[in-house]
């Protein structure tokens, strides 16, 4: 099972937080807090990472096992903040990016992570991320492997493309044409960067 | 042991197991009742239990004895509320699947039923506290319809406000009916199997183990096995208490007689607004590259006029040809020819006996037709043998209709005035089978890579630009395919909600006042 499927990069890291409290609240609810309070859709930090197709941050508490636990042994030595994504590209520069674009959501979120004081720039970073990693199983991207700009921009073409078919249907070959020649170039198929959906945008 | 053990059609309301319909009941009444006291509500029950239709086997229709039919039929299934102001203990009242206990109205966002179709614009009988229990009389006259409601009201009368109706069913000249009265529709005084947009329907419904219908009526109606045969699908698809085509028993209340031979039904008033339904039919008829009949028959899978299926005729010269070939077989086989009337059986038998296999595009029956997004048949195995059987991702949402027509008698049909179908399905599973169809598969198409696209005649589709249809071509032939956009709302829901069927044993146990889970 590898962390790579095509271009896509599936990440999984567990980072163990410090057991603990500030004043009556235990660090783990203090971050659970902090990422129920992060913006959504173009407003998330996620948008402002290149090339996120889908991350996820969620606090891991315990096991729990249906059948009940064997309580007296299967516990988790620590609370842990559960980072995934599934991105375009490798994994230095993802991070790299990540730090670039959101530091201080960055530094925020994993403030009581064990040793995260000690991360003091991009490469240190890295070097976290990295040691928190597991090896993604059963890896499923539900989208191409393209570069999210590049996907984004497909799904921007396939829509108006799909507007200007039903709006021209039937339309005799000369206007048909020269409509066409217009939408093209409005659409502008070589700019990536626009007209183009926006990364966590959800709707027109 | 055996695997195949007989029903006790007996203990099964009739309408599970027969389209009445399609024996020769062409019109019927549906009323709802309010119990208020539940000690006269159940003396109420045993009384009408008599009155019942089980599924006891009649002859088919064409059959020449008619003897055994009665003049009227009677059913009765009851809501959660309904079940609950009759005392069933709590505990099997909490048995009951989550989707049954909410209601229909309160699934609005599931089903789609928003815009004109929102419930705060159902009928009067809708609003407020749910209805109790749901009362069906169909009858080979009206005046059998009339004389067995009669016969009713009068043990209402006789329960002393225990038992009422609750009124408010909307009818023709704005009037509010204490009932919903149903027709199929008549021309030049005839029956016909039509609906009010002209459609020919009632062709397509499920076959299931032990259902007492002639087998002859099994190809095209059970599952599809790999050699392309036909078996029945499982009666616990249908009916509680035997097992589903997952090799499981559906989930059913406690206790096990409660549910035995019993089932969930859908009751919906689903109006047709017949004039826009026409003049969009029109304004696109001049631009599509054929007839008027063959552009209705792209929306729903079947030529209006005589059902015929487009997969079998998919243009207008076939259609032509086909029914050509009907008629000379037709007059032959009136004339005393066997020979004809054994082909015109066989040729009968495609209106019904037919798969999407050889028409993967679309080009004969649009991927996004009604009747191909309803039942999917094999449809949905793109790849080959991908699934235990071709039809598995079907047969567990499959839908027993057992609709009629309504209005449309005293008034020319337009969109103000009050004509549609009551639509009701039975299925063990409100939210596996009609829901599931309801919410992925006519009002979203992502199993059809079709997108967002809605169905044409009942989707939820607001007349915007991308609310379209598209009727496929074969990629071979060069040419282009034909975009129905500006879908208007061609149908509206105006009320409805989900019913409990009993079983007659299961009924006269809620009568008598004894369910006990324990
Ligand atoms: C006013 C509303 C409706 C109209 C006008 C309508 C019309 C039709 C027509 C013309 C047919 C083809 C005849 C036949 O195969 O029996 C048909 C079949 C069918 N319809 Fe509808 N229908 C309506 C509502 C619904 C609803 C709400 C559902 C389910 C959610 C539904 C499910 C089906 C199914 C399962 C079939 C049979 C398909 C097959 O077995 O091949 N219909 N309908």
């Amino acid at each position: 099972m590898a962390n790579k499927f095509g271009n896509s990069y599936g990440l999984t890291t567990l980072c163990p937080l410090i057991n603990g409290h500030q004043q009556h609240t235990s660090f783990d609810k203090i971050t659970r807090h902090r990422i129920q309070l992060l913006e959504e859709n173009s407003g998330s930090p996620f948008a402002r990472i290149p090339d996120t197709y889908f991350a996820r941050l969620f606090i891991l508490n315990d096991v729990f096992f249906e059948q009940g636990n064997n309580v007296a042994r299967d516990h988790l030595q620590s609370k842990y903040l559960v980072f995934t994504s599934n991105f375009h590209g490798d994994l230095e520069p993802y991070l790299q990016g990540m730090w670039n674009n959101a530091e201080a959501d960055v530094r925020h979120i994993w403030q009581y992570a064990v040793a995260f004081d000690k991360v003091q720039n991009a490469a240190d970073f890295i070097r976290y991320i990295k040691r928190c990693q597991l090896t993604t199983t059963l890896f499923f991207n539900g989208s191409t492997d393209d570069s999210l700009q590049q996907q984004l921009k497909s799904l921007y073409v396939k829509q108006a493309f799909t507007e200007f078919a039903l709006q021209h249907q039937g339309k005799p070959v000369a206007e048909l044409r020269a409509a066409f020649k217009t939408f093209m170039q409005q659409l502008q198929i070589d700019n990536i960067e626009t007209p183009s959906w926006q990364p966590g945008q959800t709707q027109l | 042991m055996t695997m195949d053990r007989a029903l006790d059609l007996y203990d099964i309301q009739g309408n599970i197991c027969k389209g009445y319909g399609r024996f020769g009941f062409p019109k019927a009444r549906y009323f709802f009742l309010e119990f208020h006291q539940y000690a006269g509500a159940r003396a109420f029950l045993q009384q009408l239990i008599p009155l019942i239709t089980t599924a006891e086997p009649w002859s088919e229709k064409d059959h020449p004895d008619q003897s055994d039919k009665p003049q009227a039929t009677t059913n009765i299934g009851f809501t959660y509320a309904g079940l609950s102001a009759l005392g069933l203990p709590r505990r099997s009242l909490d048995g009951f699947p989550l989707e049954f206990r909410m209601g229909m109205k309160n699934r609005a966002g599931i089903l789609g039923d928003e815009g004109p179709s929102d419930p705060a614009n159902w009928d009067p009988v809708w609003q407020g506290e749910p209805v109790h229990a749901w009362l069906s009389v169909n009858g080979q006259s009206r005046q059998a319809v009339v004389d067995r409601y009669r016969q009713i009201e009068q043990l209402l009368q006789q329960s002393q406000g225990s038992v009422t109706i609750r009124p408010g069913h909307k009818g023709p000249q704005g009037s509010l009916q204490p009932w919903q009265d149903a027709s199929a529709v008549y021309e030049n005084g005839r029956v016909t199997p039509k609906e009010h947009f002209g459609y020919v329907d009632g062709i397509g419904n499920p076959y299931f183990a032990g259902c007492g219908n002639d087998p002859s009526r099994l190809p095209g109606r059970g599952k599809l096995t790999r050699d392309d045969g036909w078996q029945p699908l499982a009666t616990g698809e249908f009916i509680l208490g035997h097992i589903d085509e997952a090799r499981e028993y559906p989930i059913a209340p406690e206790p096990h007689l409660l549910a035995l031979n019993g089932t969930f039904m859908v009751y919906r008033k689903l109006h047709e607004n017949v004039t826009t339904f026409n003049r969009y039919v029109d304004r696109l008829a001049t631009d599509f590259d054929g007839s008027r009949e063959l552009l209705m028959a792209k929306f729903s899978g079947r030529w209006p006029d005589n059902g015929a299926p487009l997969v079998l005729a998919p243009d207008d010269a076939a259609k032509a040809e086909l029914d050509q070939q009907l008629a000379q077989l037709t007059a032959k086989a009136a004339a005393g020819d066997h020979t004809a009337a054994t082909e015109l059986r066989a040729l009968k038998a495609k209106w019904i006996d037919f798969t999407y296999n050889k028409d993967r595009h679309g080009s004969r029956c649009p991927i996004g037709a009604h009747i191909r997004r309803a039942n999917t048949r094999a449809a949905l195995e793109t790849e080959k043998d991908a699934f235990n059987t071709p039809s598995a991702l079907d047969d567990r949402r499959r839908l027993l209709r057992r609709g009629l027509p309504y209005g449309g008698e005293d008034e020319t049909p337009a969109d103000d005035t009050e004509q549609g179908i009551i639509f009701m399905c039975i299925g063990a599973s409100l939210e596996r089978q009609f829901e599931f169809v309801q919410q992925q598969w006519i009002n979203y198409s992502n199993d059809f890579h079709l997108g967002n696209d809605r169905d044409v005649l009942i989707g939820a589709n607001n007349g915007q630009l991308t609310d379209k249809h598209i009727i496929q071509v074969n990629p071979k032939q060069g040419k282009a395919p034909f975009f129905c956009t500006h879908l208007p709302r061609m149908v509206e829901t105006r009320g409805g909600d989900y019913f409990f069927l009993p079983g007659i044993t299961a009924l006269r146990m809620i009568a008598q006042g004894i369910i006990d889970p324990t």
